[in-house]
């Protein structure tokens, strides 16, 4: 019993993860409308920029902040080849233009960090929180959760307070309508880019020296993101915050249980299947997304 | 059209048997050994073309498919199954289809976006599971046996050439039959191919199920081509990979898959020559689907539109016979053909249509109109089965239709066009009159087409204006003769004269071809023309029924359109 | 003094001319309303001009050509599009509705001042409210960008009589403050009758461009346009 608390909440710093992806998946989709492939290599790119500059012995106060900008940069980047190319396309064709981008950005990115070749990971935070019931917490899983759930909050209250929230709660709901009375729909997008890309890249950070830290496992931290994402139906923040949270813990018990831990990674795909059958049971037509 | 099939057939194994001869003759065992590869990729293209390209469900876990086929191929290996390669091969791509079906099930609800999460997760758990279980003979080296009088790698190059020959002339028949016209309905508007009769679910799952087969006989390919194999060949990148090509080549082109084939296998190759890393050629294929996807025209596309620029086909051969005269009207039952009867219909605490009832008889144009939201295409999706709830009661020739399907209220006899066309644009006239009229003798095709004033049977629809394309549509439906046709706003767009010419020919479809027409129209004169009878919808209401000129002329008809009473106008 | 005037504009829908080749003018202070049947192409008229989607042709606002510009810029320019069917933020608020189109010199107390209806409502989710108050509150939310011309399609469709008069009276009063209005309708008469110029679409032409006096005094001509030689008829 005791080893399977200490799996599961051993999962629970990759659960703190896939919420954070999952959150800013719901975040893309409801401001932007775009289902991105990108999410988890936007944020690769953040944390090898962040630890290129710290093998070249930079110091973190000066690699973090730049891998955050970076992934900004790198979202942003995206932001405009959605916006300029591809705003009236539909849904379905902007999911699979990040899924082509998806495999550009891997090739760069696996191209300048060496393929496989292992980098030392600066943990940024280091030790154990707190013991619960003989279980050791660590400090990394409790950050991860605390971006997750505070990233959600914030986001929620800036929506609802602010004038540019309101901006982009108007955007999200008729962007057309928005355009009409003059809202500067282009420049909202590219930020909400910036800020997905920045997000992302920082949790990252946090959880990279957890994971097999190569740029192609990172990348495709995107697929439990995703799964994440559908468990809020790509509307609910916080539903996508438990869900992330939950694949991540029900993992952490898979690979607790030997007959399973092999099979983990098959997981998120067991989710999405499962929401997917649940939640689309009613729909018919092409309007179903 | 089997003769165009049997055409493009022919040419096409031809063009592969020469390709194959000139470079079994000309080119050294290396080069062979790497065109081989091309093939074998091409193999899994035209798979992903069929899924993604044709039908327009994305999927991003091909190389699964093909993992399942090559998985089970070095398992009969090691398990030294009789039959050989080329049976494993064949049972290989079996195993994938219920895999393909599997993963196509979600689809039957969904398209676009949730499939590409569910493919992208599948890809995920293979890549797993394949990393745990590994290939059979892979920890032992245990090579896959090659076919005895292919076991070179010449000879397998021609086996492999075989087989692609085989899968391509069968796609060429396939894709020119209806199902093939059925795929790229559903991709362009699954409503429009339900509203053809098209089973969509059918649709789906078959393209799945085929896709898969086609992917998995891929994978049983590489395996007899490389002898053993790791989890690698087959993980989630190689999947992603494989969609961009496929996006930017246009896979479901005979063309696209061998382009796509030659430069996943030959650029790495061509890259390495020059000193630069291979990877850049994934950047490459990314910024060339991003670039197809905006354009809206994969390279296969550009190609050919460039290619008939410089080589301009000899006009559309033009039949020197006249098409035979039109076949003799359909005979359906008597009386009414159509029944509404208190039909209403609700959107959340909106009612769109309020107990509305009206009649069409056997062989006769009735009229609907009325003001902007009137329930008018309301009223059309309900009769056509296109609303999930509907209170009151629909009938066709005496039958009543609740309970039953889009496709099988298609099926049954009613057939609609939409406000605006949602013809597939890669489909020739002669296929979309195929897809619309199951059955069609080539003949008739013409002579209907003829009837109409459109374009030839291999006019690509692409390729023909706006107000033509509404013209097909209404010749499509005319021409499955069914007992009743609804034509919403068929004139849209249309010039006035044109309009009126449409208004006479519409007026003249019960005498010709036995059906009856319920006509959704704005263009009043278009209306006196064509219709013996009309209804007036307001606010979901019937406010008028009677002969056009009578309906017209009352006073609450007069009030809907204007606001106008008569007393103020007499006043 | 605020002038539109569109000229020679071309409008196709998926390749289909919808709208061919039409000039159309608009003062401040002046409502010119557009009349025709359905499928005429009135709001495909407005998108052209307002650059939902992309048209041929000049859109001369001031005298200045902004064709070329997307349809954010033109709103920024102060052009208004009220589109049909009700475009409000379902899930915001009125007044958050309201907000977030408002003009930095211009104030909520305009819009309620203009439907005082909307006040007591002001708290309470948009997708709430009534067709009628969904059409104020769209029109209202195009009143506090402070625009100078100003695009309504269709407000008066499904609503009952005593609302589309209410919602006339309030659109001849920002015509009255100065905007140029121009007025779509299906509805010929109450649109008359607070109009100053108006034009009647056919199949994408314009076959009537005078005074809406003219149209009141002649209505078997408004008949003919409308419904055909039925009308002329009757």
């Amino acid at each position: 019993m005791n080893s399977l608390l200490a799996s599961a909440v051993a999962g629970l710093s990759a659960g703190g993860a896939y919420a954070i992806l999952g959150v800013c998946a719901v975040f893309t989709y409801r401001l932007v409308a775009v289902v991105n492939f990108t999410g988890a290599a936007i944020g690769a790119a953040g944390t090898f920029v962040m630890v290129t500059l710290y093998e070249s012995g930079y110091p973190l106060a000066i690699g973090v902040p730049a891998g955050i900008a970076a992934g900004a940069l790198v979202a942003t980047w995206i932001g405009i080849v959605m916006t300029t190319w591809f705003a009236g396309a539909s849904a379905s064709t902007k999911a699979a233009v990040t899924a082509a981008l998806l495999v550009g950005i891997i090739a760069v990115g696996l191209r300048l960090t060496g393929g496989q070749h292992p980098h030392s990971f600066p943990e940024l935070v280091t030790g154990s929180a707190f013991r619960f019931a003989g279980v050791e917490v660590t400090r990394a899983s409790l950050l991860t959760l605390a971006i997750a759930v505070v990233f959600t909050l914030v986001t929620e209250q800036f929506l609802a307070r602010t004038r540019t929230g309101l901006q982009l709660r108007a955007l999200s709901l008729r962007p057309m309508a928005a355009e009409l009375i003059g809202i500067r729909v282009r420049l909202l997008a590219l930020c909400v880019w910036a800020v997905v890309g920045a997000v992302t890249s920082f949790a990252l950070m946090v959880i990279a020296p957890l994971r097999s830290p190569d740029f192609m496992s990172l990348s495709l931290l995107v697929v439990p993101a995703l799964a994440a994402a559908l468990i809020g139906a790509f509307t609910s923040f916080r539903a996508a915050l438990i869900g992330g949270l939950m694949i991540g813990i029900i993992e952490g018990v898979a690979s607790g249980l030997d007959t399973f831990s092999q099979y983990r990674g098959a997981i998120p795909f067991l989710v999405i299947l499962a929401v997917l059958l649940w939640s689309q049971r009613g729909a018919r037509w092409d309007e179903a997304r | 059209m089997k003769h165009a099939s049997l055409h493009a057939a022919l040419k096409t194994a031809s063009a592969l048997a020469i390709i194959a001869g000139l470079a079994v003759l000309a080119l050294p065992n290396y080069w062979v050994f790497l065109i081989t590869a091309v093939f074998i990729v091409g193999v899994a293209l035209q798979s992903l073309g069929l899924v993604t390209g044709r039908t327009g469900m994305i999927s991003l876990c091909q190389m699964s498919f093909a993992g399942v086929g090559a998985w089970v191929t070095g398992y009969l290996n090691v398990a030294e199954f009789p039959g050989g390669l080329v049976v494993w091969v064949l049972v290989g791509g079996l195993a994938a289809v219920p895999v393909g079906v599997v993963i196509g099930l979600p689809a039957l609800r969904l398209r676009g976006i949730n499939l590409a999460i569910v493919t992208l997760g599948f890809a995920a758990a293979f890549d797993t599971v394949l990393a745990t279980i590994t290939f059979p003979g892979q920890t032992s080296f245990t090579q896959v046996a090659r076919p005895a009088p292919f076991e070179s790698d010449k000879g397998y190059f021609l086996f492999i050439m075989l087989v692609y020959g085989l899968i391509a002339v069968a796609l060429e028949f396939v894709n020119r039959s209806r199902l093939g016209a059925s795929w790229l309905a559903v991709r362009h508007s699954e409503r429009a191919a339900a509203a053809h009769g098209v089973s969509i679910a059918h649709a789906k799952l078959s393209a799945f199920a085929i896709s898969a087969f086609i992917a998995g006989i891929s994978g049983g390919l590489l395996a007899g081509y490389l002898g053993t194999l790791v989890a690698e060949n087959f993980n989630m990148m190689q999947s992603l990979v494989l969609f961009a090509v496929a996006t930017m080549v246009g896979a479901h082109f005979t063309l696209g898959a061998i382009a796509g084939g030659l430069m996943i296998t030959l650029f790495p190759e061509l890259l390495r020559r020059v000193g630069l890393p291979q990877d850049v050629g994934n950047v490459f294929f990314a910024v060339g689907a991003v670039q197809a996807l905006s354009s809206g025209e994969t390279m296969s596309e550009t190609w050919g539109r460039l290619g008939s620029k410089l080589l301009p086909r000899r006009a559309g051969k033009t039949s020197a016979k006249p098409p035979p005269p039109l076949a003799a009207p359909s005979v359906h039952a008597q009386g009414l053909a159509l029944e509404v009867n208190g039909l209403t219909v609700r959107y959340g605490n909106v009612i769109a249509l309020d107990k509305v009832s009206l009649a069409v008889p056997a062989r006769t144009v009735v009229g609907l109109i009325g003001p902007n939201g009137a329930g008018k295409s309301t009223t059309v999706d309900a009769i056509a089965g296109f609303l999930p709830r509907y209170e009151g009661s629909i009938k066709l020739a005496g039958r009543p239709l609740e309970g039953l399907s889009a496709t099988a209220r298609a099926k049954a006899g009613i057939r609609r066009t939409w406000q605006t066309t949602r013809i597939a644009p890669e489909l020739t006239v002669g296929e979309y009159m195929r897809l619309a009229a199951a059955g069609i003798k080539p003949g008739e095709i013409e002579a209907v087409l003829e009837w109409f004033d459109c374009p030839s049977p291999e006019t690509v629809i692409a390729t023909v204006d706006a107000g033509t394309r509404r013209l097909i549509d209404v010749a499509g439906v005319v021409a499955a003769r069914p007992p009743v046709l609804l034509l919403d706003e068929p004139a849209a767009g249309q010039s006035y004269a044109e309009a009126l010419k449409l208004g006479e020919r519409i007026a003249a479809v019960p005498e010709k071809f036995g059906s009856a027409v319920l006509l959704i129209e704005h263009d009043m004169d278009l209306v006196r023309r064509a219709c013996s009878a009309i209804t007036v919808f307001d606010f979901g209401r019937l406010i008028a029924q009677g002969t056009p000129q009578a309906a017209l002329g009352s006073a609450i008809v007069q009030k809907a359109y204007m606001g106008i009473e008569p007393e103020e106008r007499v006043a | 003094m605020t002038s539109l005037d569109i000229k020679g504009l071309v409008v196709n829908r998926s390749g289909i001319p919808i709208v061919r080749g039409i000039d159309l003018s608009a003062r401040g202070g002046e409502i010119s309303v557009v009349l025709g049947s359905n499928g005429a192409g009135k709001t495909t008229t407005l998108e052209g001009i307002s650059g939902i989607i992309p048209a041929a042709g000049e859109v001369l606002l001031d005298g200045e050509n902004i064709a070329g510009a997307n349809a954010g810029t033109r709103a920024r320019r102060g052009l208004r599009h009220v589109e049909q069917g009700r475009t409000v933020f379902a899930e915001m608020t009125v007044e958050e509705n309201l907000a977030v189109a408002l003009h930095p010199s211009a104030n909520l107390d305009e819009a309620y001042a203009l439907f005082p209806e909307l006040v007591q409502r002001r708290g309470v989710n948009a997708g709430m409210l009534s067709g009628g108050e969904q059409q104020m509150l769209v029109i209202a939310r195009a009143l506090v960008g402070r625009p100078k011309v100003v695009l309504i399609d269709e407000m008066s469709s499904g609503l009952a009589p005593v609302i589309v008069s209410r919602l006339m009276s309030a659109v001849r009063t920002l015509a009255d403050d100065g905007m140029a209005v121009v007025l779509v309708e299906q509805f010929a008469t109450l649109a008359l009758a607070i109009g100053n110029r108006a034009y009647v679409l056919r199949r994408g032409e314009i076959v009537y461009d005078g005074g809406c006096q003219a149209l009141v005094r002649d209505p078997a001509r408004l008949h003919a346009l409308y419904l055909g030689e039925a009308g002329q008829a009757a």
